[in-house]
């Protein structure tokens, strides 16, 4: 039970131009049941990969059962590891037991002959995993739930000491999740086999895991027990979206839910949220603001600026000026009118220079005005004015009563936090 | 052998008995076939009387073809079987990665420069290194840009494009060939199953057993590659030294044949294909039986066509097309499911 049967030591991994996994360390104790959770495309499958060999890390090194997994065999790495990819394919009619009996090649004789012992193990495993009525059905026929679980078959025939599964579950019916899933515990306890998996139901794999790895993308943020991962502003940052975390206090059980809140906000709020954005700046925050329910104008911007295509594409109103061309009096002048309809204003991760810095005027009249005024922070570094103009007008602006913001979830928490006062 | 117990696993109860009774039909068919063909000939039908000179002459004639034929036939089909399995897709065959054109415009290289031992032992040799040569090209074309792990679909493409330039380099050599060599090259080109030295027959057959050998020894892990590579790998298969040996075993074996009997089209591709709609896509089963079957359907094939409008001979090729497609696409047809399903 004390072994390391998974060892990441600052693994750094990924493809020919992109790295995806970034300074990676974690240790997987053999007989643990663990769940690797984080958003879409943040390096899960990546991981799996790194970890069974698939793909050699750029830096670090990896460990399987206290050896370096680049220098296992492959038969002796299948003995020890074995992965349940998100979705197996093949072209040609293999039956059922065809397919589950491919988990026994690394494990079969010299000449490549299957012995009754290999039979019996594929038979048990196609019995364990409700596949056995299906042995002469084609496995490409089957549904895809089917299919899940004849890989799973597959890879208990291999009969490794730890099974990763990719995503597996998810196409699985209620009835068949709770089956795999039973299947996996009684695996874990009799067996002591150590069970890495990758899931987005996070409720499912509180109730079951013994320990939760959090990525986000390409970093391990936490790894830690149920509910020391599971924290409500943690999730919400990281999944960016607002999620809560309810504790049952008597038996512990850890409910993830988030969908009700949002649906709730779908309603429109009323409120007019003016963006300064450009360069592309102003897509994500757009976006956000108008999935939250607010009204949303922007400018002054110029045409063919990716955030003026962005605008156009959502009806936002904008405010536009020729292109390359620095703001002109009049796109000024409508710009303040929008000023005067709106609630408050944002400022986006905008570079400011010669050209746009009058839109930080905007800020100042509509501060003037008793607006809510945002600016994102780090302005130094986005400053190519002469004489650093723009740093002072910000400092000038924050000494005002203007709010910085770091993220986006923080941004929008302190948005709702502001409507939610002046109603 | 423990085989037997998997032939047994695919299929329970009814489905199984009736795969065994195709199974057993097929060899038996097998024998009565081979010496169908021995009783076919331009001197006549039926065997001849291995009394006389020229009857023993006869026989050993035709036998000499046979032998070419299961040669040539089963290096054929058990090369398609493994560039579908690695190439996971229904029209790969040895031509496709452009293969036989490779070690086609290396024996047309070795029939125009002439005669001596160059041609007799040298020409199975310089076939294949000029298949290599090709594979090599076409698998390093494929891999750029790819991390060292080609898409089927860049190798497929990179291949076609490589045949394609063989064969305008043939065509090209036969252009300005002298008359001599033309009648040689093309009559080769056609395919036909004319025996070659005992040497040359003697190597070649080495070569056919030991890659027939080396592909059967592969075939569990030609199963779990049919999967894709990544579960290959996860299934403690080496991936990329099974798709580099199975591709050089299957280049030998297309190498030899073209060296040995021209270029002899549809066996490759449309053997597999009917042993897989037959018998299931099991390699271990389908690598011996497609072998027999292709070697079958060549030797029958070249009896037909040296009978048919004696004293004239057909090429074999001709015949392989000609009545091998409509027979073949009625079993696809009927059985297509039980083979691939895309």
């Amino acid at each position: 039970m004390e072994n390391d049967a998974l060892t990441f030591t600052n693994v750094s991994s990924g493809y020919k131009h992109r790295k995806v996994l970034d300074n990676v360390s974690f240790t997987v104790k053999e007989g643990e049941f663990v769940s690797l959770i984080g958003p879409n495309g943040c390096g899960k499958s990546t991981l799996l990969k790194t970890a069974s060999s698939l793909l050699k890390p750029l830096s670090g090194k990896v460990e399987l059962f206290g050896r370096d997994v680049m220098h296992i065999k492959p038969q002796v790495r299948a003995s020890l590891l074995g992965v349940v990819p998100q979705k197996i394919e093949t072209p040609m009619a293999f039956t059922v037991s065809e397919i589950v009996m491919n988990g026994r090649i690394s494990l079969s004789g010299r000449w490549g002959a299957f012995s009754g012992r290999d039979h019996d193990v594929v038979e048990r495993c196609m019995i364990y995993t409700d596949v056995s009525s299906l042995r002469d059905r084609y496995f490409t026929e089957l549904s895809g739930g089917e299919q899940q679980r004849v890989a799973l078959a597959m890879v208990l025939a291999q009969e490794p000491r730890m099974i990763m599964l990719d995503e597996s579950i998810s196409h699985l019916d209620i009835n068949h999740r709770q089956e795999v899933l039973q299947i996996l515990m009684n695996l874990n306890r009799e067996k002591q086999m150590t069970i890495v998996l990758v899931s987005h139901d996070l409720t499912l794999s509180a109730g079951i895991s013994d320990r939760f790895l959090l990525m986000e993308s390409g970093s391990l943020v936490k790894a830690g027990t149920p509910a020391e991962v599971l924290e409500p502003e943690l999730l919400s940052r990281v999944y960016h979206c607002d999620l809560h975390v309810q504790q049952d206090p008597y038996t512990g059980f850890i409910q993830v839910s988030g969908a009700l809140d949002t649906l709730r906000r779908r309603k429109r709020l009323g409120k007019q949220v003016h963006v300064i954005a450009g360069g592309g700046s102003g897509i994500e925050l757009y976006r956000r603001l108008l999935i939250d329910g607010f009204e949303v104008s922007t400018g002054v911007l110029n045409r063919l600026d990716s955030d003026a295509e962005a605008a156009r594409a959502l009806s936002i109103p904008a405010v536009l000026e020729q292109p390359f061309s620095p703001v002109g009096h009049e796109a000024f002048e409508s710009a303040l009118r929008m000023i005067d309809a709106c609630d408050c204003l944002l400022v986006s991760q905008v570079p400011f220079g010669s050209g746009n810095l009058i839109n930080l005027k905007l800020a100042e009249t509509a501060l003037e005005k008793g607006k809510a005024v945002y600016l994102s922070a780090g302005i130094e570094e986005r400053d190519y004015t002469a004489g650093k103009a723009a740093n002072a007008l910000f400092l000038s602006l924050l000494g005002k009563g203007a709010k910085p913001w770091g993220n986006i979830h923080d941004l929008m928490a302190m948005l709702h936090a502001g409507t939610e006062q002046s109603v | 052998m423990d085989n037997e117990i998997c032939a047994d696993n695919r299929f329970t109860g009814k489905a199984r008995s009736k795969e065994r009774l195709r199974l057993l039909l097929f060899l038996c068919a097998v024998p009565l076939l081979l010496i169908f063909s021995l009783m076919l000939g331009p001197s006549g039908i039926g065997l001849p009387d291995t009394q006389t000179g020229a009857g023993n002459a006869i026989i050993y004639l035709r036998l000499g073809r046979l032998l070419m034929g299961m040669i040539t036939g089963a290096a054929l089909a058990a090369s398609g079987v493994v560039f579908q399995a690695l190439l996971r897709n229904p029209l790969a065959e040895p031509y496709v990665l452009g293969v036989s054109g490779g070690a086609g415009l290396g024996a047309t290289l070795c029939i125009l420069a002439g005669s001596g031992l160059l041609s007799t032992l040298g020409l199975p040799v310089i076939a294949f290194a000029a298949a290599v040569l090709t594979l090599m090209l076409v698998y390093g074309i494929a891999s750029q840009g790819s991390g060292g792990h080609p898409s089927v679909y860049s190798l497929i493409l990179s291949g076609v494009i490589v045949s394609s330039i063989c064969s305008s380099i043939i065509m090209f050599l036969v252009s300005t060939a002298s008359v001599e060599g033309l009648h040689n090259v093309i009559w080769w080109m056609l395919g036909s199953l004319q025996p070659v030295s005992g040497d040359q027959q003697l190597l070649s057959a080495l070569f056919v057993a030991l890659s027939l050998f080396g592909i059967w020894m592969l075939s569990p892990r030609l199963n779990a590659l049919s999967l894709g590579r990544e579960t290959a790998h996860y299934q403690g298969v080496n991936a990329d030294a099974v798709i580099i040996s199975g591709l050089l075993l299957a280049t030998l074996l297309a190498a030899t044949a073209v060296s040995l009997s021209g270029m002899i089209g549809f066996v490759g591709l449309i053997v597999p294909h009917v042993m897989r709609a037959l018998f299931g896509p099991d390699h271990r089963r389908l690598v011996p039986l497609a072998s027999i079957g292709g070697g079958t359907f060549l030797v029958v094939c070249d009896a037909v066509a040296r009978t048919l409008l004696a004293p004239v001979e057909i090429p074999v090729g001709v015949i392989t097309a000609l009545a091998g497609g409509p027979f073949f696409l009625v079993i696809l047809q009927r059985r297509m499911k039980q083979a691939w399903i895309a």
